[in-house]
């Protein structure tokens, strides 16, 4: 475990969570949970969880949003909060 | 005391994102904003138990070196990273993934009947 | 309503806090996750199922009902998002 890369990967995921819950364009947020889980993924790869990077990328971080993104275009894209 | 802090800032800053995740689950309005919430508090829990299985000390990946061509190398166990909580959080991600899809069903259907995303127009509706 | 849920958090967060300084260090080479039952698994992998990847073998070999159950899992959540959109769409027409 490198240190400075652990604590710069921690900012962002926290930065990635708190812009996804903020802002008001669902697909933003939407793009925005994409980003959140392969910084995820990356943080996993360095503390040595290669195979559970490896299907956080594939399974959550395109699957996921191409469903969240099926379910944006299919309902509507602007929310109140 | 610093190194209390060294010891624990990992906890604290997983406790800090379940906390964020939680939030956004009780507390916002909007159900897909609901979604990514519970996606967050998963994330945060499964970020809990990948760091317990780490060591310190020069433990590697999960995967025993030099057991190809039939020897069984000796293995230490202070080697190699503790390859359970991978096994369960991989379960678990698919899981996710799993509730990911229901809940997005849920809400397209919601919309279908009632035009709209935020819980309190829903309920006055249907009220 | 905004404030209670603030509140709720805060208190979650405070419990959870509290439960930190009785784990383990990060990165503990002795704590007891790591004691218990992987010493096992990581000897005796090679010599049980000849699979270099510990994970790989305890996913398929060791832990292999656990994979089905979420295989189950899996076509349950398929099955219900069928289910759900499906009679959405009879109803309109």
């Amino acid at each position: 475990m490198i240190l400075p890369f652990d604590i710069i990967i921690l900012l962002f995921v926290v930065i990635c969570a708190v812009a996804a819950l903020t802002v008001k364009d669902l697909l933003s947020a939407v793009v925005i949970l994409g980003a959140y889980s392969f910084f995820m993924c990356l943080m996993w790869t360095q503390m040595g969880a290669v195979d559970v990077a490896f299907t956080e990328a594939s399974v959550s971080a395109s699957v996921g949003t191409i469903l969240l993104i099926t379910a944006v275009f299919k309902t509507t894209r602007n929310s109140k909060d | 005391m610093l190194d209390f802090i060294m010891a624990k800032y990992n906890y604290w800053i997983y406790i800090i994102l379940m906390m964020i995740g939680f939030y956004g689950m009780i507390g916002k309005n909007n159900l897909v904003k609901k979604i990514i919430g519970m996606n967050i508090f998963q994330t945060a829990i499964i970020l809990f138990f990948i760091s317990i299985a780490c060591k310190k000390g020069g433990a590697t990946l999960p995967i025993i070196e030099y057991s190809h061509g039939g020897e069984h190398p000796v293995v230490h166990a202070a080697d190699y990273l503790n390859p359970l909580p991978h096994v369960l959080m991989l379960t678990a991600i698919v899981v996710m993934v799993a509730t990911l899809g229901v809940a997005i069903a849920i809400v397209i259907r919601l919309y279908r009947d009632y035009k709209t995303l935020e819980e309190d127009e829903i309920l006055r509706k249907i009220s | 309503m905004k404030s209670l849920t603030i509140i709720i958090v805060l208190i979650t967060g405070a419990v959870l806090f509290y439960g930190t300084v009785d784990m383990p260090d990060w990165g503990d080479p002795n704590s007891p996750a790591s004691r218990h039952v992987s010493p096992r698994y990581i000897t005796q992998t090679v010599a049980e199922t000849e699979t270099p990847n510990i994970v790989t073998s305890l996913l398929a070999d060791y832990r292999g009902y656990d994979t089905l159950g979420e295989t189950t899992v899996i076509f349950g959540a398929g099955m219900v998002c069928i289910l759900i959109l499906r009679s959405a769409r009879k109803r309109e027409e």
